[in-house]
């Protein structure tokens, strides 16, 4: 009796609890409005199954409990009843595949007047390219990568130097124009995914994967990683706006070329002590999480870092200064910038040496001081 | 024809059967074929990600024929070496055979005198690779890189070629241990199919090398 | 044709003990491995339980966890020992290292494995395996994060925990641990085709047997794959070969420039090639025990045994051509979506009929709601959800928005986390009073069986909402990085979720209690007798319990029928055992 009550509130229970949880697909902001549809046609073939196999199980548990006096029956075989369940359970089948194909055949077909645009993941941030006026990407190779080229844009390519380079993590795209978006990684996998889009892919290092979709409602959106790619998995997000034709235009327009960037790089003069620092940190890879132009990725930007004021996560403050830089490269975890998250790893003594250290800090303050305080050391 | 639907019959009653499936056939015989079904997939599978890697590396593939060439009597002459191990390998499969003949004849002192043969052409096998490995190594090929293009190429011969010698030189040992225990009358009870089984092993790890040369030399 | 001799089996030469080491430590009787490998796994599954329960903390309470001091790195450590000890070194071990070589001898009328001595040393090798895992605890850098499927490159760089030392004990235990199950799995392979008794064809055998094997044969298949990745990976941690490796800029790892050329995705097709026919080695057991427990609860045959019999083998052969399901977003050639999609929702079909047949076996039957009989049939119906959403997953384009969420989380617990563990209990519970001579306690029993049941229930059913919604999985905060709600993690995701991580500390509080009824029951419970459950199967037909070395007398037990003579009409029992002969 009790298992039999068991499985009717089980089946009973989830019928409800999908009709009165607030927990459903977030709307729709791409043309794949088929996607939902599949999932929809799977969901009831799906539900109206489980509801007829739960309630079976429910009634033969309580019609046919053991009683003393009764038997059971003795039937090892009827052809005619399994085979009509085997051709029944493949019509079934065969109705959630064909839907699921067709709309398959539609996602890997891109459509003739896409516009291409490229998502360049990397641990544990997202950088964004457009090709420009030309409308032809430049060519890149990961082994041109360096603080000044974080795309590894090849110098020599006529066709990057209008390249839109956009290394934040934030895009805008034009409504109802479909885009292909070409994902490739520096480092791991990574997956570009946006909830509302419903539409994802891998970012695979070493090859270049795509999907398509065309954005089709204004807003601002969240961009996820899907797939695992480290310690920061969780921290890479980046902000995917839908905007009107006009709005992206100004908004693509403010973005700077690779020419520009090019352009924009005065070499510094920097002290021997600093220069070497600036080395350091391009071997050890603090710009991956550390900007310098105030964008915040996945650590606090160095963008007029010394002498400044930080806002911890315990609700104190602190002053950059050298033995906070230190600290914050040797036990990061300690004084934690508020919003940040901890997955910045304790660089010891056998990672970076004492000397790189300093140098690190020569770097930083002739970097990052104030104009006037650099000017009057 | 008749013959043929006789043999499916055959089968069909051996399957339908109780205790063996296999008639005839014993313990330790099964286990050897299913245990070398399964190391099939594992060559396989190493042959297969090979094949998979070479496509798709960025690097050009080194040229066999030349990368494989040994200087006999002033000349280049490609696979030369390989031709002799092959040749070595397939003569120790043609002593396994006698040897399982011998087994089966009862005839314990040719048994053992040919499993040892077997076993010493093996052993020549792996000396050979051994040479074979240490001229490349010289020459400056390792599994992460190598004079003449894609790294993979050293990466998975040494692989591929360590693993089957591997298996080489553990069928020698496996060899010996059988030719002891058949000497000192461990299997006297038995029809001596142990030495069918550790045939089977041996004919198994040259069908293997086969492979490998025809994928790493050949191709 | 007269009646067959059993070769070697009547004359096998079984070792006897001598001493307590060689009865219960380098012991070569297939009950006593049984029981060593069921101990071992159970033992290192409750690492895997405990380590649940951190990840459930800091899923469900963000803050507290963090302040607990789980950092990201503890976190992703916990999910990626907690998943690859379930998987392998419990539900894989248990299932075939306990269950099958427990059963196989017994149900077949064996005396033992074919070769006891590789027998034994199966065992110790995956003994080795585990403590190889576990080292991965004390070694520098801790044990690997890289997901449980270990998916390079971020397996061997920086920025994952555990590159020292982790990733390499977890490729190492791997390896070892297939050695291990190449020895077992050769022996139970080969005792089911060669050492069944007189009278035992296949098509009589129990469904427990036919699952096992099935499952075996896959392994020793699909397992290959699995080493040489291993293999290759380990090439490419230690002497950075690259295999899986392309070119790589990594603001972590120094060294990844040292690499170019490689293929990661030929990682994950090697990896899901095993790792496809992996689920179907636990699962093809676990339908098989459930058949059985099923039938003789239920005092009734199972239903469409001959049908049972060929979805196992359709269901092991078509698990071989679906592998790369698991990569629809992988970036593999898109085309590829249709073969996988087409192969995978047919084998739906095979495993539908399997849900069929074990419902139509409760139809009309004589249902006596035993412990292992409760399992039984919370097994079915937890299955079902997990086989159902499979549908959704195995289907290329309604994978898309649904992969790398929660709802890939919550069906592959169902469907292969908490299904196979319920048949395991049920299979403890059936079986315990054989190898103990002993019932185990009822009352803690039934405790443990609803507080599990419901538990797991509502622990996966809501996850499956929060994958519609969008809420990622192997995320250690879904709230921190965003700094606030967001439409993929609204606010009633992270109650909901606090709420699952309460019902997962309680259901796993309740698994101590299963442990404590196991011991005890070891020596207060009731006597069992030979065959408390009225069951037909040889093992239930023993001249001793529990069977002392060797299972049966002077003479192999008979076969005359096949194992599922329940109530057959006429019959004064409510069932007839295997060795009974038929009556003229």
């Amino acid at each position: 009796m009790a298992v039999a009550i068991f499985l009717l509130v089980l089946v009973v229970g989830s019928v409800v609890f999908t009709f009165v949880s607030p927990w459903w697909f977030t709307d729709i902001a791409s043309n794949w409005g088929t996607i939902d549809t599949t999932v929809l046609i799977t969901f009831w073939v799906c539900g109206v199954v489980f509801v007829a196999v739960g309630l079976f199980m429910a009634y033969s548990t309580w019609k046919f409990r053991h009683q003393e006096d009764s038997r059971a029956e003795y039937e090892p075989e009827n052809s005619r009843l399994e085979w009509a369940l085997t051709i029944v359970t493949t019509i079934g089948v065969a109705l959630m595949l064909a839907p699921g194909l067709i709309v398959w055949e539609d996602y890997v077909n891109v459509p003739d007047d896409a516009q291409e645009f490229e998502v360049l993941a990397k641990q544990w941030t997202w950088a964004f390219r457009f090709p420009g006026e030309d409308g032809k990407f430049g060519t890149v190779h990961v082994r041109n990568i360096n603080v000044d080229n974080p795309f590894g844009m090849n110098p020599d390519d006529p066709n990057g130097a209008d390249d839109v380079l956009i290394n934040r993590n934030e895009v805008h795209l034009p409504i109802n124009q479909p885009f292909k978006a070409l994902l490739r990684s520096n480092d791991v996998l990574h997956d570009f995914w946006v909830p509302e889009i419903r539409a994802k892919m891998d970012a695979v290092p070493g090859m270049i994967t795509y999907f398509w979709f065309e954005p089709t409602k204004v807003g601002k959106y969240d961009i996820l990683c899907a797939e695992l790619c480290g310690r920061g998995h969780y921290t890479m997000r980046g902000e995917f706006f839908i905007d009107t034709q006009e709005d992206f235009d100004s908004w693509l327009a403010a973005q700077p070329t690779w020419e520009q960037m090019q352009a924009g790089i005065s070499p510094k003069v920097y002290s021997a002590l600093a220069r070497r620092g600036r080395e350091v940190a391009d071997t050890q890879g603090c710009f991956a999480c550390h900007s310098l132009d105030g964008s915040q990725v996945v650590g606090p930007t160095w963008q007029g870092l010394w002498g400044s004021e930080r806002q911890l996560t315990d609700g104190s403050s602190v002053t950059v200064d050298e033995p906070y830089i230190i600290e914050s490269i040797r036990e990061p975890a300690v004084q934690l910038v508020e919003g940040f998250a901890p997955v910045m790893i304790p660089y010891g003594a056998d990672l970076i040496s004492d000397d790189d250290v300093e140098a690190l800090v020569a770097y930083l303050r002739e970097e990052t001081s104030p104009e006037e305080e650099a000017a009057e050391e | 024809m008749a013959e043929a639907s006789a043999g499916h019959a055959t089968i069909i009653q051996d399957w339908a059967s109780d205790v063996t499936t296999f008639k005839g056939v014993p313990w330790g015989k099964a286990m050897m074929w299913i245990f070398l079904l399964s190391d099939t997939f594992i060559f396989s599978i190493f042959l297969t990600s090979y094949m998979t890697v070479r496509a798709t590396t960025a690097e050009p593939w080194p040229n066999a024929s030349e990368v494989f060439s040994l200087m006999a009597f002033g000349h280049s002459v490609p696979l030369l070496l390989i031709a002799i191990m092959t040749f070595d390998l397939i003569t120790s499969s043609g002593t396994m055979a006698l040897a399982v003949n011998y087994g089966y004849r009862r005839d314990k002192r040719k048994a053992i005198f040919f499993i040892c043969a077997t076993a010493f052409f093996g052993a020549v096998f792996v000396g050979m690779q051994m040479f074979e490995w240490y001229k490349l190594i010289s020459e400056g090929v390792r599994p992460w890189g190598n004079p003449w293009g894609a790294a993979q190429f050293g990466s998975c011969f040494f692989m591929i070629t360590g693993f089957h010698g591997l298996h080489v030189s553990a069928g020698v040992v496996y060899l010996l241990i059988i030719a002891y225990r058949l000497h000192k009358g461990v299997y006297d009870k038995t029809n001596f199919e142990i030495v069918e089984i550790v045939g089977l092993y041996w004919h198994f790890v040259d069908l293997v090398w086969v492979f490998i040369f025809a994928f790493f030399y050949l191709w | 044709m007269a009646q067959a001799e059993i070769p070697y089996q009547e004359s096998m030469e079984l070792h006897h003990p001598h001493s307590w080491v060689t009865k219960y430590w380098y012991s070569q009787d297939h009950k006593v491995i049984a029981i060593q490998y069921g101990i071992t796994a159970m033992a290192v599954g409750l690492v895997a339980l405990v380590l649940s329960w951190i990840m459930r903390m800091q899923i469900g309470f963000p803050e507290t966890g963090a302040a607990w001091g789980i950092t990201p790195d503890i976190y992703y450590q916990s999910i990626t020992m907690h998943g690859m000890i379930m998987v392998i070194y419990l539900l894989t071990a248990f299932l075939l290292g306990s269950f099958g070589n427990y059963l196989i001898p017994l149900m077949l009328g064996a005396r033992d494995m074919v070769f006891p001595f590789v027998n034994m040393i199966s065992y110790h090798v995956y003994l080795l395996s585990v403590i190889v895992l576990l080292l991965g605890y004390v070694l520098p850098g801790g044990p690997t994060g890289a997901g449980w499927t270990l998916y390079p490159p971020q397996a061997i760089l920086s920025g994952t925990p555990g590159v020292d030392w982790g990733i390499i004990t977890m490729l190492g235990s791997l390896a070892i641990f297939i050695v291990a199950f190449t020895m077992g799995g050769l022996n139970y392979v080969t005792t089911i085709l060669q050492a069944r008794t007189r009278g035992m064809t296949l098509m009589r055998m129990p469904l427990s047997v036919w699952g096992i094997f099935a499952a075996t044969v896959l392994g020793l298949l699909a397992f290959p794959a699995l080493f040489v990745s291993a293999v290759m990976m380990l090439l490419d941690k230690l002497i950075h070969t690259s295999f899986f490796m392309p070119a790589i800029a990594s603001a972590f790892d120094a060294a990844a420039t040292q690499y170019d050329g490689g293929s990661p995705l030929l990682f994950q097709h090697l990896f899901w090639f095993f790792g496809h026919p992996e689920v179907y080695i636990v699962a093809l057991p676990a339908f098989g025990v459930v058949s059985d427990l099923l039938s003789v609860h239920a005092r009734k045959n199972i239903f469409g045994y001959r049908m049972m019999v060929w979805a196992i083998v359709a269901i092991g052969v078509l698990s071989f051509i679906v592998w790369a399901h698991h990569m629809y977003v992988a970036g593999m050639h898109p085309y590829f979506g249709f073969f996988f999609a087409t192969t995978t929702l047919i084998i739906a079909v095979p495993t539908a009929i399997k849900v069929y047949n074990w419902t139509i076996t409760l139809w009309r039957a004589n249902i006596k709601f035993t412990v292992p009989m409760l399992f039984a049939i919370s097994f079915v119906i937890t299955f079902v959800v997990g086989g159902l959403t499979g549908l959704f997953l195995g289907n290329v384009i309604v994978d898309v928005p649904l992969s790398d969420t929660y709802f890939v989380v919550a069906h592959f617990h169902m469907v292969m986390g908490v299904s196979p563990i319920l048949v395991i209990f049920g299979g403890i519970y059936h079986w315990y009073p054989k190898i103990t001579g002993r019932m185990l306690n009822d009352t803690i029993g039934k405790w443990h069986f609803w507080v599990t049941a419901i538990g797991t229930y509502l622990i996966y059913f809501p996850m499956h909402y929060l994958g519609f919604v969008g809420t990622p999985r192997r995320y250690y905060d879904n709230v921190l990085a965003s700094g606030g709600e967001s439409a993929f993690y609204p606010e009633s995701a992270a109650l909901l979720n606090a709420g699952i991580s309460i019902t997962a500390f309680v259901v796993g509080a309740f698994q101590f209690l299963f442990i404590y009824n196991l011991v005890v029951s070891y020596w207060r419970g009731r006597e069992a007798g030979p065959n408390p459950w009225g069951a037909t199967s040889l093992e239930w037909r023993t001249p001793q319990t529990p069977p002392i070395h060797g299972n049966w007398g002077d003479q192999l037990p008979t076969v005359h029928r096949w194992a599922y003579d329940f109530s057959v009409p006429g019959e004064k029992e409510d069932f007839i055992p295997q060795d009974v002969p038929r009556q003229a």
